[in-house]
């Protein structure tokens, strides 16, 4: 940047390029209503015996146009010397390709000796003559059973003659056959997930629930979000990015919950990326968010198919990147960065008490320093006597200002902490407490920092592990600096007018239209929208600032047993 | 425009009430009505409650206009300008004075070596850096930063409990009815937030709520001010020799928990320093689109230095804190009265008698053309 430029920044002015998109409200609920209605009707209808009529009702069902991972493919289908059109459908990624060629598609189509023989000689079963009239009783020909008893090698075949359980097969990860004809389908197991064997997770540990991890493979992952759903309401579409790389990504959204507007919006701003590569998911990441201010991560990345699970059923969108175990959340909004996959599979009041140690943590990650250091140098009144002698006396033999001190144990700590994780992971954990024990220790012994600080350095790091999310983690360490600063500069004032910023920076903020700091600000109180867990039994509601196509998450009654034996009893 | 909802309104008249309440409107109450300072507040809480609705009524017949586009249907551009250009003032000079009192407290309790351009220079930046981001974005974080003053209050109260003297109540009439009741109207003056309950209309998200938000806000600040004032009555016998620093801070003061936390003032000087940010930069935000209204400029962003800068200037104006505490305890109740209360309301009423007219007008000329 040259002089000119600057002066022009400074001097000149340039009208503001504001982006603005919001979610609108939930306005058309009489329509939801009916679309709900429509597909309980639709999922009890038989099958047709016109092919074109099951094809097209297929294609409809499982948005096949911009779903990726659904295959429909059409062939013809030799039996008994004569040509069936004949379509089968299944879900990509979840289906064993090897038996589906050798033993589907090879006998069904494959014109061999068995499929040209007509069976015309057996057919007749008695003859009689009668004045010179032959009556012949001939064996009708079953289509059904000749292809399941001759014609598909498979140990497990289902005859099925509703579009439900076809889709409960597709969606389980089986394949279903739809011959021309004949008003059934064939539900032909053929499970067989593509998968370098899913680890578990690295960075996501939790104790109660699943142990699986995204991997690097798109189709992988998409098949391990599949067979969790288990819904043709599942929409997975592709969208290309990059235009050397042009690196896949699968756009996954619930049809039925998800807002329409915010599906658009992803797929909008993904197909409006200028890059001409695009190689992780954190690259994504920084690409689609409404702004990178102050690195607040506005979208969550998961590495857990549970996780985004959850999310999806909630309304979010997940985009998953080709070649990154990682799915990234959006819309995401402060409350999400504090909770844990772990905290809905505990009892509610465990949940919640881990919900709250995370708002604490936080709390301690982002300010305790900068408080120790403003309440050391402006404000020691606050403390008790006794407390501030033990600290004047523990600080006497360090030669440093408490900025100098602090900034010094915080740098280290951040030091241990990356050379932790980039050395050999045999090695890492003895860096950490050759770190912590030693050089702690050390320093102390040395007078270059006083004991108290190696306490409030350790908790602030403790604290900054209890913080689920990876990003939010931290950004919030590395804000901490800033409010050392402010506190030794300023004291509370200085903290409190960087908190003051920083909040307003946090409720400026926009993820996918939505905003940052719901339900909090702007004030949403509704069933649904509390950060704090209700009871399992009273979820009823999803966050009303997703705008979601499907308020209700579950009935107004969910555990009907027990309610079904109170009346029994009554 | 931003569109607030009806918890995000009522939040932000209420803010206007607590950043008076830090500094020494409750002591010039006490000092006005002694024992009867309660009743007082009662009694004037009422009267703005009836006065609120009264606004809401007015306002009525112009669904979301504010009272600059009043000012315009009355009186034309010139009277829109001059009405806008009064509010404007009046919103920046009280905050700015608002301001360097504040700043002054701080001064002396914490930064006495300290000077106060760097005070008040400090909360300028924040202003400044927050006024580039959305109006929204202050609205909102009014919303987090507000329960948080408010419980501190709440906790002040209840902290305090154990060296209330009920009896201090008494004389219920303080200095007889004539000083509580006739001359204890100017005291409506403490109700501020009235100003802003006039440019709300046309940011509401639903216009239909502003009746409730007008009742509410009122009582809300009425509440809030019989608390505050109530904590302080009952644990001060005469507050007159502590008034040189905000009275709220040294009821913070006789908060204790055993021996280990016994001075906890500066945790309640941060939530405040956090509540007085988040009112400046509100009043900053409506003095901006305020002069957007009378400008029609379409982006406002480099307006809002000069408004920071306008702001800084100002606080810096008065010698000392005495003249600071001298607008706030005699002109600026004054000022309230005056601009919010006579010229605000005269125009709405203003305004329904010429849409009265009017409509006097349109129906003789129906029922002429009927006939």
């Amino acid at each position: 940047m040259n002089l000119k430029d600057i002066l022009n920044k400074f001097f000149s002015y340039s009208p503001p390029l504001e982006y603005n998109f919001t979610l609108p409200d939930n306005s058309n609920k009489e329509e939801l209503k009916k679309d709900t209605n429509n597909e309980k009707v639709k999922s009890d209808e038989k099958i047709f015996p016109s092919i074109s009529v099951n094809k097209e009702y297929m294609q409809v069902k499982y948005n096949t146009l911009i779903n990726s991972d659904i295959v429909l493919r059409e062939f013809t289908l030799n039996a008994r010397g004569r040509q069936y059109n004949a379509f089968i459908i299944y879900i990509d990624g979840m289906i064993d390709s090897k038996i589906m060629d050798d033993f589907i598609l090879k006998p069904l189509m494959l014109r061999n000796r068995n499929n040209l023989f007509d069976g015309s000689q057996n057919r007749v079963v008695s003859e009689a003559i009668t004045n010179n009239i032959t009556v012949r009783k001939v064996k009708k020909f079953n289509l059904a059973n000749y292809l399941i008893n001759s014609l598909i090698p498979q140990n497990s075949v289902k005859q099925v003659n509703t579009f439900s359980e076809v889709s409960a097969g597709i969606n389980s990860g089986n394949c279903a056959l739809f011959v021309d004809t004949i008003p059934i389908a064939f539900d032909i197991e053929l499970k067989g997930f593509k998968q370098r064997s899913v680890d578990k997770p690295n960075n996501e540990i939790i104790i109660k629930g699943p142990h699986e991890a995204f991997v690097e493979n798109i189709r992988t992952n998409t098949s391990l979000i599949r067979r969790i759903i288990n819904n043709e309401n599942l929409i997975i579409e592709n969208i290309s990015v990059g235009k050397i790389t042009k690196t896949k990504c699968a756009v996954c959204y619930m049809k039925n919950i998800t807002n329409e507007d915010l599906v658009n919006e992803v797929k909008y701003r993904l197909n409006n990326l200028e890059v001409d590569s695009l190689l992780s998911a954190g690259e994504l990441e920084q690409l689609i968010v409404d702004s990178n201010i102050l690195g607040i991560p506005e979208v969550l990345s998961t590495e857990r198919p549970d996780k985004a699970t959850k999310y999806l059923l909630k309304g979010r969108v997940i985009v998953i990147v080709n070649g990154t175990p990682y799915g990234i959340i959006m819309p995401a909004v402060l409350a999400d960065f504090l909770t844990s996959s772990e905290d809905s599979n505990l009892k509610v009041n465990f949940g919640n008490f881990l919900r709250s140690l995370r708002i604490i943590a936080s709390f301690i990650t982002l300010l305790l320093p900068g408080l120790y250091v403003a309440i050391t140098s402006f404000h020691q009144e606050i403390l008790p006597t006794s407390l501030l002698y033990s600290i004047l006396a523990s600080r006497a033999s360090v030669p440093f200002p408490i900025i100098v001190e602090i900034l010094i144990m915080e740098i280290s700590f951040e030091l241990i902490r990356e050379a932790g994780l980039r050395v050999p992971s045999p090695i890492g954990p003895t860096i950490g407490i050759v770190g912590a024990l030693v050089l702690g220790q050390a320093a102390v012994s040395a007078g270059i920092v006083s004991p108290i600080l190696i306490i409030i350095v350790a908790i602030t790091g403790i604290a900054s592990f209890a913080i689920p999310d990876f990003s939010f983690g931290f950004h919030l360490r590395y804000f901490r600096f800033l409010f050392i600063l402010l506190g030794f500069m300023a004291g509370f004032l200085g903290i409190g007018i960087g908190l003051f910023v920083y909040i307003s920076i946090l409720c400026s903020l926009q993820s996918f239209g939505v905003s940052f700091t719901s339900p909090f600000a702007p004030v949403s109180i509704k069933d649904g929208n509390g950060y704090f867990l209700p009871p399992i039994w009273k979820r009823e509601y999803r966050a009303s600032y997703m705008a979601t196509k499907k308020e209700n998450e579950q009935e107004d009654i969910s555990m009907k047993w027990k309610y079904n034996s109170k009346l029994h009893k009554k | 425009m931003t569109k607030i909802g009806q918890v995000e309104a009522i939040m932000l008249i209420l803010t206007i009430i607590v950043t008076h309440t830090v500094l020494s409107m409750p002591t010039d109450i006490l000092n006005n009505y002694k024992s009867a300072s309660i009743l007082n507040l009662i009694y004037v809480g009422i009267i703005a409650i009836i006065i609120s609705y009264f606004i809401y009524k007015l306002f009525k017949k112009f669904p979301s206009m504010d009272i600059v586009d009043i000012s315009e249907f009355i009186g034309g551009k010139i009277l829109k300008n001059i009405i806008g250009i009064i509010f404007i003032c009046y919103f920046i000079i009280s905050s700015s004075l608002l301001l360097r009192n504040f700043c002054e407290s701080i001064q002396i309790l914490y930064f006495p070596m300290t000077d106060i351009t760097f005070i008040i220079a400090l909360f300028v930046i924040a202003l400044g850096i927050v006024n580039n981001l959305s109006f929204s974005a202050s609205i909102k974080s009014n919303v987090i930063i507000l329960p948080i003053a408010l419980i501190s209050v709440v906790f002040l109260f209840f902290t305090n409990i154990g060296r209330f003297v009920p009896e201090r109540i008494f004389p219920l009439l303080g200095e007889g009815a004539y000083n509580t009741f006739i001359l204890g109207l100017t005291n409506l003056g403490s109700f501020g937030g009235i100003a802003y309950l006039y440019f709300l209309p046309p940011m509401l998200k639903d216009y239909s709520k502003f009746k409730k938000i007008c009742i509410i806000s009122i009582l809300a600040t009425s509440l809030y001010l019989i608390f505050t004032v109530a904590t302080l009555l009952f644990i001060f016998t005469f507050f007159t020799n502590v008034s040189e620093i905000s009275p709220l801070y040294t009821a913070t003061r006789y908060i204790e928990f055993g021996s280990f936390f016994q001075r906890l003032e500066s945790l309640f000087l941060l939530i405040w320093i956090l509540i007085f940010a988040c009112y400046i930069s509100i009043v900053c935000k409506f003095s901006v689109s305020i002069l957007k209204k009378l400008t029609n400029i379409s982006d406002t962003k480099p307006l809002i230095n000069i408004f920071c800068l306008l702001i800084f200037t100002i606080a810096l104006i008065p010698k000392n804190l005495a003249v600071t505490q001298f607008f706030e305890s005699s002109i600026y109740k004054y000022l309230v009265l005056i601009i919010v209360l006579l010229l605000g309301i005269g125009i709405l009423i203003f305004a329904n008698i010429i849409k009265y007219r009017q409509r006097l007008k349109v129906n003789v000329t129906e029922k002429r053309l009927n006939v």
